[in-house]
């Protein structure tokens, strides 16, 4: 828990507060370097949310859709996790598994567990789910205008959680709403509150959201691609203010995407999901320098770098996603895995903790000479590559990868 | 120069926007591109890019003839295109082509992807129905998709084939230009870099001209030869794809480059980020003088009340700001 900590402290937020760019002053949303995140962080129990093996099915007519299957992860105060995965692979639909908000039926648990403090969120009552939900464990949605309702001012819906959880009266609560719509950089909060959704642009409407979400104090906020309905520029105000509330409030955050950059930059540690299963999951130094299974890989590999000056070709992954529902024997993967052996089409790999608790499923994660193909990622600046990382690792050419690993 | 495929020069568009009966007849317009000239050079790539709203569809769709410009012209292979009509119109089609952002959306559910991709043939009247056929294989082929699923619908594809599909509809006619709108922000980044890959082989088998409208900077960084910036229908800077992005000299470039994430750990903790405040303004209203002396970090008086030109501050960098940054970031 400390280590971790210290990790988030230095690497986080310190380093990048250090400069500015040149001839620019710039204007940043976090500016005092205050820890109180520390102090909240180490008061809390050990396994803040703990999800066990948990599974989510779906029956459709056209059967058994196995959205999530076999999920696990444990996330401390102060702590960030990404979820990072293409669209279908389960992400969501995990985080609406732990908020209790897939509708069941077509919904099934078929299987394990969610733990919050100790307490299963599968087997309790929604009565008392509805005590937790909101108000210890809150959720910013994708759309936020679909997340809003239209007919309510936005001050309203923002203290509309404290009337519920936290006794407060309609008047306190919308003055409690107007100073977190001020928190989150609403300009003229207090006339701002009184408008409807529509007359907020996208980047504040996502601020209300978040506004909304913080009201009660969560210790968990689960943030569904917060940002991909936005604008860099606007996505950059955005995570710089979690960023900054999660050091004023110490809360953890499950930040779910696919943009690889923002997990490079708010997570602490990261989950890679495919077809509804945890492929890979590591801290964010492990998963980006040092990582072990081929579809991270390939999506390492699949991103435009940006310091490539001459067009040289990306190297995607063949193929497509496959069907929830039709999945391919053996490892989900291995339709589509450049080094797919015989064993991977018939025996589904398990993810296997290999390095502290940098886990994977690959049949070949713990071979070393299979992780010679790994894309190392930075072969333009071997400098930056992670200590422990194992040398001589040459990004391959897309021919190369194709040749798979025989000789392993 | 000689090679010059297409030139835009003070290119403007309005859009009337109508308010409400009982504000009166008085007609407002968003001034979505205002004053736009650049140059594409044959066989190269553009890249357009901007945030939402900055008006980059609307010049592809202006140089398609999609949608008429306000004024200025187009020129295009020696030929103003901007104020073509009829047959000359219809003509200038097998020209220059596109391809658009939601493969779901611009592909007619009800029609065979084999109709969708030989509908240009069938309306320019080009070759027998045989031949056609052949050709839409052909054309198949050439994109990465079965030539034997000609008679399967959209529905049946993925969103990686269907914007192959629409490549395929794009370069039935052999254009020379190809105006792509957004073509990959659909699709997910393994799929993603299929497509790019698909745009970049066609280019250097077709010596096609792309004019590649986008986002996301990466993708735009990857593709482009030259990149221009907009920022709310103007054109802050232009210059050649590693000038750019290695030293960028306007300061909405610079912030718009320092606010993409990263994807690396260890360079993205130490990269400072120069946040923006505030949002785009409107179009309808748009700042007078520098249109991003609002949110300028750098702006000065002078900013607020003299419009910047596009002037070049060193061979093929183009930059629209009065105090260009004078190193390199």
């Amino acid at each position: 828990m400390d280590g971790k900590m210290t990790d988030r402290e230095d690497g986080g937020m310190g380093g990048r507060a250090a400069e500015t760019v040149k001839g620019a002053p710039a204007v940043r949303a976090d500016g005092a370097p205050t820890d109180p995140a520390d102090a909240a962080g180490t008061a809390g129990t050990a396994d803040l949310l703990k999800v066990e093996n948990l599974k989510m099915y779906f029956d459709t007519p056209d059967g058994l859709v196995k959205a999530v299957d076999g999920v696990s992860f444990t996330l401390n105060l102060g702590e960030t996790l990404g979820v990072v995965g293409e669209s279908g692979s389960g992400k969501s639909v995990t985080a609406m598994s732990i908020m209790g908000l897939v509708p069941m039926p077509p919904g099934k648990i078929h299987g394990g567990n969610v733990l919050f403090k100790g307490q299963s969120l599968i087997t309790i009552s929604e009565k008392d789910f509805q005590k937790i939900r909101g108000n210890n464990i809150a959720m910013i949605f994708q759309d936020p205008l679909s997340s809003l309702n239209p007919v309510y001012r936005v001050g309203k819906q923002v203290g509309e959680g404290l009337t519920i959880h936290k006794g407060y009266k309609k008047k306190q609560a919308f003055a409690r709403a107007i100073e977190l719509l001020d928190l989150v950089g609403i300009p003229n909060a207090a006339e701002r509150a009184r408008d409807y959704p529509h007359q907020f642009s996208g980047g504040m409407r996502q601020r209300a959201m978040i506004a909304m979400a913080l009201a009660c104090d969560p210790e968990i906020l689960i943030a569904d691609e917060p940002t991909t309905a936005l604008d860099v520029t606007i996505q950059a105000q955005i995570l710089e203010l979690m960023q900054s509330l999660q050091k004023r409030t110490g809360s953890a955050i499950i930040m779910i995407t696919h943009d690889l950059g923002v997990v490079a930059d708010m997570a602490d540690r990261i989950l890679v999901m495919y077809a509804g299963r945890p492929v890979e999951y590591g801290t964010t130094d492990e998963i980006f320098y040092q990582p072990l299974h081929p579809y991270t890989w390939g999506l390492m590999r699949s991103i435009p770098k940006r310091t490539a000056g001459d067009k040289e070709p990306l190297t995607p992954i063949k193929g497509n996603p496959p069907s929830l529902i039709n999945l391919p024997a053996g490892c989900a993967f291995s339709p589509r895995c450049p080094y797919a052996q015989p064993r991977c089409h018939e025996e589904g790999p398990v993810l296997v903790k290999l390095a502290g608790a940098h886990a994977s499923a690959c049949h070949f994660s713990d071979d070393p000479a299979f992780l010679e193909n790994s894309p190392l990622h930075d072969d333009e600046d071997a400098d930056t590559v992670a200590p422990g990382a194992v040398a001589g690792m040459a990004a391959p050419e897309g021919a190369d990868t194709r040749r798979g690993h025989s000789d392993g | 120069m000689a090679d010059t495929l297409l030139k835009l020069s003070h290119l403007h568009k309005d859009f009337a926007v109508n308010r409400s009966l009982l504000q009166g007849h008085r007609k407002r317009f968003v001034s979505a591109v205002s004053d736009v000239s650049f140059t594409i050079e044959r066989g190269q790539t553009m890249g357009l890019v901007g945030e939402s709203g900055s008006g980059k569809s609307t010049i592809g769709r202006c140089i398609i003839r999609l949608i008429n410009p306000t004024s200025g012209t187009i020129d295009f292979d020696g030929h103003d295109v901007a104020s073509l009509k009829g047959r000359d119109l219809f003509n200038f089609r097998r020209e220059a082509q596109i391809v658009f952002q939601d493969p779901q959306a611009s592909l007619n559910p009800r029609m065979t992807i084999g109709e969708v991709v030989s509908e240009p043939l069938v309306i320019h009247r080009t070759g027998t129905k045989a031949e056609r056929i052949a050709a839409v294989k052909g054309l198949l082929e050439t994109v990465g998709l079965n030539p034997e699923h000609i008679n399967r619908y959209p529905h049946e594809f993925s969103g990686g084939q269907r914007q192959r599909i629409g490549i395929a509809r794009a370069l039935a006619l052999k254009p020379k230009l190809i105006v792509c709108d957004e073509p990959v922000s659909a699709l997910d980044v393994s799929i993603q870099a299929q497509v790019l890959n698909l745009l970049d082989s066609l280019q250097a088998e077709l010596g096609l001209t792309y004019l590649f409208i986008a986002h996301d900077l990466g993708v735009v960084q990857h593709i482009s030869d030259t990149v221009a910036v907009m920022y709310l229908g103007t054109i802050v800077e232009t210059a050649p794809v590693n000038l750019l992005y290695s030293a960028p000299r306007h300061p909405y470039t610079q912030s718009l480059l320092s606010a993409i994430p990263v994807p690396d750990p260890k360079v993205q903790r130490t990269r400072s980020r120069i946040i923006l405040r505030g949002e785009v303004p409107s179009p309808i209203d748009p700042p007078s003088g520098c249109r991003f002396s609002t949110r300028c970090p750098v702006a000065q008086a002078r900013c607020s009340q003299e419009r910047p030109d596009l002037h070049e501050i060193e061979p093929g960098h183009f930059c629209a700001c009065h105090f260009p940054s004078p190193t390199t970031p």
